[in-house]
């Protein structure tokens, strides 16, 4: 497996926008190429010659260390291959990925995953606010593929979250699943007061929840063979990062009543 | 010199029964793979046995549906005890009502039951496109990796569905064996040895009523309207009246016809058929295996009977 290893020179002193730096983006540059792409977010037009010290051959793993600096819109458009990033992002990482695998051995800043269709991203650490959520310009927030996130994550996760996966091994902030029209968050800690604010569609799966909105439905203790589903599927694709099933026995709770209610909050029996 | 004694010339013999120099003539067909879970295997059996009746011949039935294998809960998505069905029709466009009919009447129906793909090829129909109205808007969906999953509200639960299941148009459809003898009640035992030996296979059904065809067919008819009429040269009760294929002494012959998903299942199929009869022998009243074809000239695929002496 061949690759390319960034090493920070020194704290640049402005943040660096790196949505440039992916496997398939830099294949198609040579050396001398992609050390003249400008990251700089200020006035110094700081470019990854400046920033990093590079090895490595051009292949299908970047690793980027030392990230003393605000890395921002890290892995955005990844399409394929794996980012590594030992240490902490900001804002942005994994916007508008369709594939791939973005590690992120810190924490990530917020809208992480926001408009994502495809791979996966991997967070050691906790995530930031409105993680897989919508942006002003765009129709939808996270559109497919998986976040696993280590810690906890901020508010509104998965607002406008239309399809995809969110595993958050912590608990999840306020009004997780926010405008939410499809897919899955699967909070292991449980979520934070009021989950699910004119969730449209889409699960919410934990443990527990801190306040529950009234404008949502108990409809009983159900076995949802979907559950399982996914279960099985979470553990095929991400083996040791699934969540460990919930019993077969689940108490539905269905919302946003206010809306057309078609979401629901799946908590143990 | 007749058919029967210019084939009799051409003969190999095992374990005392003659095996004809001749072939089974088969047909490119599309096929479709689908896993039936349920609670308990009975349940998943049930639903399958009942979405795969009527379907014996492509002519008749529209297609051509039987029970591949039973599969574990480890093999299944949902890990509960499943059913693979085989679908057959003339084409992909020709499965999609089939599917949609006996998904939607005979699966959706049952208790406890859910529906998956069940085989990998580039080409899809509609599953649960047309079973998941009858969740009359409450019905919601679900996407993992490359699935999607359909939940139908109903009366013991959610009816679980995939969207759609793949189909392969490398399958083959009418692999035969006839097997000949002067013993009917014998002879029907051995033909079900052949066909219990066939159910190990994977990838193949053999669609008629418990493996087996007592009414082997033609093509056309002395009646306008009639696609197929009986095999007259094969009617033991016509060998003297008729060009008959059989010889003095033959008192029956059952057919098994296969379909299979690849030309090779066919061909496997075919080979332990071949090889559970011959290890009965004549013991059982078998004096002879055939098999059906019509000239060579209409089926793509020919699998010769001395090819598949194992």
């Amino acid at each position: 497996m061949s690759g390319l290893t960034f090493r920070l020179k020194a704290n640049p002193g402005e943040r660096l926008n790196i949505a440039g730096l992916t496997p398939s983006k830099l294949a198609k540059l040579s050396s001398s190429e992609f050390a003249r792409l400008k990251i700089g977010m200020g006035k110094a037009s700081i470019t990854v010659g400046d920033a990093f010290d590079v090895s490595g051959t051009a292949g299908d793993t970047i690793t980027i260390e030392g990230t003393g600096a605000p890395l921002d819109f890290a892995g955005a458009g990844l399409d394929g291959g794996t980012l590594r990033i030992n240490g902490d992002v900001g804002p942005y990482a994994g916007r508008k990925m369709s594939g791939g695998m973005l590690e992120i051995l810190g924490n990530a800043g917020n809208y992480l995953g926001s408009g994502m269709s495809g791979g996966t991203i991997h967070v050691k650490g906790s995530g930031g606010d409105n993680l897989g959520g919508v942006l002003s310009g765009d129709r939808f927030g996270m559109a497919g593929g998986t976040i696993v996130v280590g810690g906890n994550i901020g508010v509104r996760a998965g607002d406008k979250m239309r399809r995809g996966t969110v595993i958050v091994k912590g608990k999840t902030g306020d009004g997780a699943g926010t405008r939410m029209m499809g897919g899955t968050i699967w909070a292991e800690g449980g979520f934070g007061p009021a989950p699910g604010f004119m969730m449209r569609r889409g699960s919410l799966i934990g443990p527990s929840v801190e306040r529950l909105l009234p404008t949502f439905a108990d409809c009983g203790v159900h076995d949802l063979l979907i559950v399982r589903i996914l279960a099985r599927h979470l553990k095929q694709a991400l083996g040791p990062l699934a969540p460990p099933p919930m019993p077969f026995n689940v108490r539905k709770i269905a919302g946003d009543m206010a809306i057309i209610g078609k979401g629901e909050i799946l908590l143990p029996a | 010199m007749s058919q029967a004694q210019n084939q009799a010339m051409n003969t190999k013999t095992v374990n005392g029964v003659t095996i004809d120099d001749t072939f089974a003539e088969a047909f490119g067909m599309s096929g479709t793979g689908i896993i039936i879970t349920a609670d308990t295997m009975k349940w998943a059996r049930i639903a399958a046995v009942t979405a795969t009746g009527f379907g014996t011949s492509v002519i008749g039935c529209g297609a051509e549906c039987g029970i591949d294998r039973e599969l574990s809960p480890d093999e299944t998505p949902d890990g509960r005890p499943g059913v693979r069905v085989l679908m057959f029709g003339f084409s992909p466009d020709a499965l999609i009502p089939q599917v949609k009919n006996r998904i939607g009447q005979c699966v959706l129906t049952s208790p406890g039951s859910a529906c998956f793909n069940g085989l990998e090829a580039d080409l899809k129909i509609g599953l649960g496109q047309g079973p998941r109205f009858f969740g009359d808007g409450h019905q919601t969906a679900k996407k993992l990796g490359n699935s999607r999953y359909w939940r139908v509200p109903v009366m013991d639960g959610e009816f679980v569905i995939e969207e759609t299941c793949s189909v392969t148009t490398e399958a083959v459809g009418g692999g035969n064996l006839l097997i000949i003898g002067k013993d009917r009640a014998g002879l029907l035992e051995t033909t079900e040895a052949a066909v219990e030996a066939i159910a190990k296979v994977n990838d193949v059904i053999t669609p008629f009523p418990g493996g087996i065809v007592r009414s082997g067919s033609k093509v056309g008819s002395k009646y306008k309207g009639m696609f197929a009429s009986t095999n007259e040269a094969f009617c033991p009760t016509l060998r003297g009246s008729v060009k008959s294929e059989l010889g003095p002494g033959t008192i029956a012959v059952f057919e098994i016809v296969i379909d299979g998903l690849t030309s090779k299942a066919v061909a496997d199929a075919m080979r332990v058929g071949l090889k559970a009869i011959t290890d009965i022998g004549t013991a059982k009243g078998v004096t002879r295996v055939s098999a059906g074809n019509y000239g060579g000239k209409l089926g793509q695929h020919h699998y010769h009977l001395k090819d598949l002496l194992s």
